[in-house]
């Protein structure tokens, strides 16, 4: 069937010299002790300087020592700083000779899951903005935060790096304004809001075109050929799963099995293993649908309710509260211009 | 646990060893044992723990202060206070007869030294913090949290500076107090030409660097990544941007050395001064101070530029951009 371009949390697919490295490097510059960080991990000191490959369950338990480890707040912050580019070889040399700022986003997008296998992006653009909309791909549950921290920061970082100057995001959280808003302020700058809907990332559209500090079509398309050889999957699980449901949204628990050639008791002993019920993933896939039609494309109710096929308004209504927490009319206000 | 310190301490690892070796070997080896229905078990908890919490406090002693004068008096007492807590313990399961009976009429006598021994330490211990105090003064205020010191710089943190904000905004009204932000330009750069390990001297050393620059009611706390904070008691703007201007200068001026050899790194930095305002939140405080310095750096972008590593005759480059920012 069509659905077999995925990984698991416990599949093996990301370079231990990636991300891995990086953490056991800051740890060390902290003082940690390198037996407590591996503790559960079941990575081992030497795996880190072989091709070896690690699967994303253990990267987690990776980031729940280091975060447990590590004196302060700043762990994550410095931690996506040194992600790039030394971390990604041949996609860091695609993205520095990037054209602009829309051809980088054009990489980002072919080949995240490459550069960040736990979260799923979605690019949207309305006449104003253009939108990253960004949901858990794999089952992080609580290192959400930590994740997100994590690659907002290195968004932030290598743009700079790659455009020479900074572009002001916008970013909106899912969970409470953080004790350390500091952190956020000195490495994401000042437009922050949290305790939001969903997460995702904002900019204004002439942003987009911003020119790339050494743009070369030649040796861009050099290095994405050789991204091209990295044999990852596309999609996380939990994305792939809500990337189904969004296409036909009338399938139920059986039809998406059968998609991914599974036995329904398999299916949902897969989605239990990710941290997720199947009724949970269908209302977040409403849920994105609701919040890109009302808050960033700003449709009326009418029209929106149409587009996801909800025969009656009241109905409709209810279904937005009780997905975000929030009325049509009020989600379509949060978006602050 | 960090044991480091352990190996310091042999003779007065000895002298524990001593005092535990010497109570038990006389109390056990001068009486007899008790029958089983003579045990008190409940004065053999009591006095048990007793015991053993002196041995753990003498641990703790070890293994968080280095030797000298004030350590050894306390660990002196303390090992004369295990002393008699050990005859004391000993003595529940065994009984003395005609000359060993003496040593439970003499058991208290130690106890009692070793309180006096540490009275005095304690007073030494004392005087010794009033010295420390005066050490850490530009880097602590009225507020002692260890748990909020930075690793890096060995600053208080950011969290710090709020409760200290805090409070100077709560005692006088109106509040007198003025707000500076400091950041160095360009320390990503730096990082990604010379390694995070000597990013992470560079900021430790400029943390000196500025502590040098304040004087004794200031405070200077890490704000987050390579942006610090100082707190100036009494100051006004004009006294405040004055200081922030001299410490620009200083650090501009340090011929930071990554490599072994004698090539220097220059460093710049920007800041932005606030002062507070009746009525003024903390929140509000650092907002305003942190929106002003990053306007200040947008206004004045640096490009990113390579460092060009200078032999120290050629002295700092790039000193005439000024990098103040004011209302």
């Amino acid at each position: 069937m069509a659905e077999s371009d995925f990984y698991s949390i416990d599949d093996k697919v990301i370079p231990a010299y990636q991300l891995a490295a990086s953490i056991l490097d800051f740890c060390r510059s902290r003082g940690v002790n390198k037996h407590k960080l591996l503790r559960g991990t079941g990575i081992f000191d030497e795996d880190l300087v072989s091709d070896k490959t690690l699967s994303c369950q253990q990267l987690l338990q990776l980031m729940k020592n280091a975060e447990s480890l590590t004196p302060g707040h700043d762990c994550t912050f410095l931690l996506g700083k040194r992600l790039f580019p030394g971390s990604y070889g041949a996609i860091s040399n695609a993205l520095m000779h990037t054209r602009n700022l829309t051809d980088g986003f054009r990489i980002l997008a072919s080949n995240r899951s490459q550069i960040c296998p736990f979260l799923d992006l979605k690019h949207y653009s309305s006449q104003q903005h253009h939108y990253v909309l960004i949901t858990d791909a794999i089952g992080s549950q609580e290192q959400f935060k930590f994740i997100a921290e994590l690659y907002c920061t290195a968004l932030v970082s290598s743009v700079k790096l790659i455009l020479g100057q900074r572009i002001p995001f916008e970013f909106n959280f899912p969970f409470p304004r953080p004790k350390y808003i500091q952190e956020y302020e000195v490495h994401l700058g000042h437009r922050l809001n949290f305790s939001q809907p969903t997460m995702s990332i904002r900019l204004q559209k002439k942003w987009l075109d911003t020119f790339g500090l050494n743009p070369s079509d030649r040796l861009k398309h050099h290095a994405l050929r050789q991204c091209k050889q990295a044999l990852m999957p596309k999609k996380g699980f939990v994305e792939a799963v809500r990337w189904t449901l969004g296409k036909h949204a009338e399938y139920g628990l059986q039809n998406v099995a059968e998609q991914f050639s599974m036995s329904p008791a398999t299916f949902k002993r897969k989605l239990k293993q990710h941290g997720y019920h199947f009724q949970q993933i269908h209302d977040e896939v409403g849920k994105q649908q609701a919040i890109y039609l009302l808050q960033m494309q700003q449709l009326s109710n009418e029209e929106t309710a149409h587009l996801m096929q909800f025969s009656d308004i009241p109905n409709f209504r209810r279904s937005v509260k009780r997905w975000t927490g929030l009325t049509p009319s009020q989600l379509r206000m949060t978006i602050h211009n | 646990m960090n044991l480091s310190l352990l190996a310091h301490h042999q003779r007065l690892f000895s002298v524990t060893c001593a005092s535990l070796a010497l109570s038990l070997s006389l109390s056990i080896g001068l009486g007899e044992a008790k029958t089983i229905a003579e045990i008190s078990w409940l004065d053999i908890i009591g006095e048990g723990s007793v015991a053993l919490l002196s041995l753990l406090w003498i641990f703790f002693l070890l293994v968080s202060r280095p030797p000298g004068r004030v350590t050894s008096a306390l660990v002196l007492g303390l090992s004369c206070f295990l002393f008699s807590a050990n005859l004391d313990l000993v003595d529940e399961v065994m009984s003395y007869h005609n000359a060993a009976s003496v040593l439970s009429m003499i058991e208290s006598i130690p106890a009692a030294l070793g309180m006096l021994i540490m009275s005095y330490a304690l007073y030494q211990w004392h005087k010794e913090q009033l010295v420390l105090n005066k050490q850490l003064q530009k880097r602590e205020s009225a507020l002692r949290e260890h748990h909020q010191v930075d690793f890096i710089t060995a600053l208080y943190s950011a969290e710090y500076m709020r409760t200290q904000i805090d409070s100077a905004l709560n005692n006088n009204q109106p509040p007198e107090f003025s707000v500076v932000m400091l950041d160095i330009d360009d320390f990503d750069g730096f990082n990604r030409q010379f390694g995070h390990d000597q990013g992470d001297r560079l900021l430790r050393e400029l943390s000196d660097l500025i502590l040098m620059n304040l004087r004794a009611t200031d405070l200077a706390c890490r704000y987050a990544g390579d942006r610090f904070i100082l707190l100036f008691p009494n100051t006004d703007l004009a006294t405040a941007e004055k200081i922030a201007g001299q410490i620009k200068t200083a650090i501009a001026n340090i011929a930071f050395k990554p490599s072994p050899s004698a090539e220097s790194v220059y460093h710049q930095l920007s800041f932005a001064v606030e002062t507070a305002i009746s009525g003024d939140a903390t929140e509000n405080l650092l907002h305003r101070v942190s929106r002003r310095l990053e306007k200040f750096k947008q206004r004045t972008k640096q490009p990113i530029h390579q460092y060009t590593l200078s032999s120290s005759a050629n002295g700092p480059n790039g000193l005439k951009h000024d990098g103040n920012s004011h209302g």
